[in-house]
């Protein structure tokens, strides 16, 4: 909501304001909203001018509709497609992830979301050299981890030496509640904005681990408070991922109807409209051997791909996911 | 002065057979002689992931391909508040759906498409106000499409404190505009409402008028203001249903309101987009 004051637009002066406010005109929608020809009479200015002003605060104020066909050509150059490290999530995601959408890895504790999200920023990071923000608000993030993931991505010698560069494109970020979290966006719209890429270089990529994580204490009590915080970071991240072409990846945990229906996102209906895509991850034991956990995944939503079709994933036994010495159940 | 006459009534004609046209925009979205007319507001509501946004696709690509390629060739305003208009979607069902989808022949559809994104509620009324002086400017710009009006339910809800006025005060604002966009410059509107609310367990009103036999059990509890309920003339409902194997089945209850016809369709959504 904006007040009116002298010299928000040319053309509105304190005199006018004065006048406007007694007659009981104070924000921009109450002007653009008022019919002109009774305010001029009312306020005893003139018509002429209150037209004019009314011009400029739209133009100011209002979003510019642009022509699809220039959309598109702008489109073409400014989108990009990651590829997350893994040939059976690329599948699933039609070939990686895309700049200006947000999307959702959703699964229970141990499904393996949060080695999903480091081998996808190793892989942003090493194999396209792109700069990656990763947003921890669970802990979870671990550097050494990362290190693994960077080491089974290549063999190569010459390319382990590129690892040092790799690990310093990956700038990581604590938030333990929504107030951190919304003003560490806040921060990457300013740097982004300003173009200072010295210290960020083309920052493609923004993973937030986890979303349920800072929204789960807003629930309950006032929630139309709660949700209102919780739809104002998901105006952040969707704007964020539009206008500066990022790639943004969000977990979040899951939870059912009842004790038999199927899993669905955590966070409840208002957050589930807003990823554009998502994937539903699961562990299971391996039938034929107990000790080895089998990871799948699943499209549970895409503007692109026919949802329901599965991958297994392979976190654990060398696939570019990684080697590790570490067993599944202990890395999250 | 003869000049003029003649640019009038130019005007005047491109309004009149853009009006005619629109009949076939999708009949099997509504029910029998029920399609909507210039001056119509559609809505269209249901829970994540149930093809909304799929059939707002649709609608856009029926408008925008040219008449020799069985489209309506009319221009259409694309209001995004959810940022999830993809239009590399669009592009592919466009190229599926011409005959030759060449990237000039779909440059030259997407030409006729307008997009605007808002990111709050005060920011898209004041777009629907300067919205009015391409309305006038492009007489065969006649399909408006919302996705979603429900956007900013819970800022506002929160911003309004207390008071149910203050929370509705923008959505109303909107909602009176739109009604007099759409009358002046006959649009159609589509607009998509998200399933933000259970309905009430102990809701006695029932929606439908008409009881359907076995599926009377629509969640729909309105919640936007009474500005925009009064306003919509036909209310579409989707759902999904999962058949079979990883096929996904869509369906659609479609309300006339002014009429009480109630008419149910299924339909599947493929690479080139929905088809009934």
């Amino acid at each position: 909501m904006v007040v009116l004051r002298a010299g928000l637009c040319p053309g509105l002066t304190e005199e006018m304001i004065q006048l406007l406010r007694a007659n009981g005109i104070r924000t921009v929608v109450d002007f653009v909203s008022s019919d002109l020809e009774n305010v001029a009479w009312k306020c005893s200015l003139s018509y002429k001018a209150l037209v004019a002003v009314r011009r400029v605060l739209l133009a100011q104020f209002s979003a510019f509709p642009a022509n699809g066909a220039d959309l598109y050509e702008e489109l073409k150059s400014s989108t990009a497609i990651l590829p997350t490290g893994s040939p059976s999530l690329d599948q699933l995601l039609d070939s990686g992830l895309y700049t200006g959408e947000v999307t959702e890895l959703m699964g229970a504790p141990g499904s393996g979301k949060t080695q999903v999200c480091l081998g996808i920023a190793a892989s942003v990071s090493l194999g396209l050299k792109q700069h990656v923000l990763f947003l921890d608000s669970t802990g979870g993030f671990t550097a050494s981890r990362l290190y693994q993931m960077l080491r089974a991505q290549t063999e190569d010698e010459e390319e382990q030496a590129s690892f040092p560069g790799a690990l310093q494109r990956i700038q990581v970020v604590r938030v333990f509640n929504i107030y951190e979290l919304l003003s560490a966006l806040q921060e990457l719209r300013d740097r982004l904005s300003q173009q200072v890429v010295s210290s960020v270089g083309p920052l493609k990529l923004v993973v937030l681990d986890s979303v349920s994580a800072v929204i789960y204490p807003l629930l309950g009590g006032r929630q139309s408070e709660g949700l209102a915080l919780m739809m104002q970071l998901s105006k952040e991240l969707k704007t964020l991922a539009r206008e500066f072409s990022l790639a943004v990846v969000v977990t979040n945990q899951v939870t059912r109807d009842g004790s038999t229906g199927p899993l669905k996102p955590a966070l409840g209906r208002s957050w589930s409209f807003v990823p554009s895509t998502r994937l539903l991850l699961e562990s299971r034991e391996a039938p034929w051997e107990k000790a080895t956990t089998q990871r799948v995944a699943s499209l549970a939503k895409s503007p692109r791909q026919p949802t329901g079709v599965q991958v297994e994933l392979d976190i654990g036994n060398g696939d570019v996911l990684e080697p590790s010495p570490v067993t599944p159940a202990q890395g999250l | 002065v003869c000049s003029l006459f003649v640019r009038m009534g130019l005007s005047l004609l491109a309004r009149l057979e853009g009006r005619s046209s629109l009949k076939n925009l999708e009949p099997y979205l509504f029910a029998e002689e029920g399609s909507p007319v210039h001056g119509d507001v559609v809505e269209f509501h249901g829970p994540e992931g149930t093809g909304k946004t799929e059939m707002l696709y649709h609608l856009i690509a029926r408008c925008i391909i040219p008449k020799t390629e069985g489209g309506l060739e009319v221009e259409v305003m694309f209001v995004d508040t959810d940022y999830h208009f993809d239009m590399l979607r669009l592009v592919t069902i466009l190229e599926n759906r011409l005959a030759q989808g060449t990237e000039e022949m779909i440059k030259q559809c997407l030409g006729r498409l307008f997009l605007v994104s808002c990111n709050s509620s005060t920011q898209l009324l004041l777009t629907l106000y300067s919205l009015e002086n391409l309305f006038c400017a492009h007489p065969s710009l006649c399909v408006l499409l919302l996705d979603s009006l429900s956007a900013f339910y819970w800022i506002d809800r929160s911003n309004g404190g207390e008071s149910l006025t203050l929370q509705e005060m923008n959505l109303k604002k909107c909602a009176n505009f739109l009604e007099k966009l759409v009358t002046q410059h006959h649009l159609i509107l589509f607009a998509t409402t998200q399933t933000l609310m259970q309905k009430s367990a102990n809701s006695a009103e029932s929606f439908f008028p008409l009881k359907l036999p076995h599926e009377t059990d629509t969640d729909y509890r309105p919640y936007l203001c009474k500005s925009w309920q009064q306003m919509v003339t036909h209310r579409i409902f989707f759902s999904k249903q999962c058949n079979s194997g990883n096929s996904t089945g869509f369906t659609v209850i479609s309300c006339h309101l002014k009429r009480n016809q109630i008419v149910k369709r299924s339909f599947s959504v493929a690479e080139c987009g929905v088809q009934f």
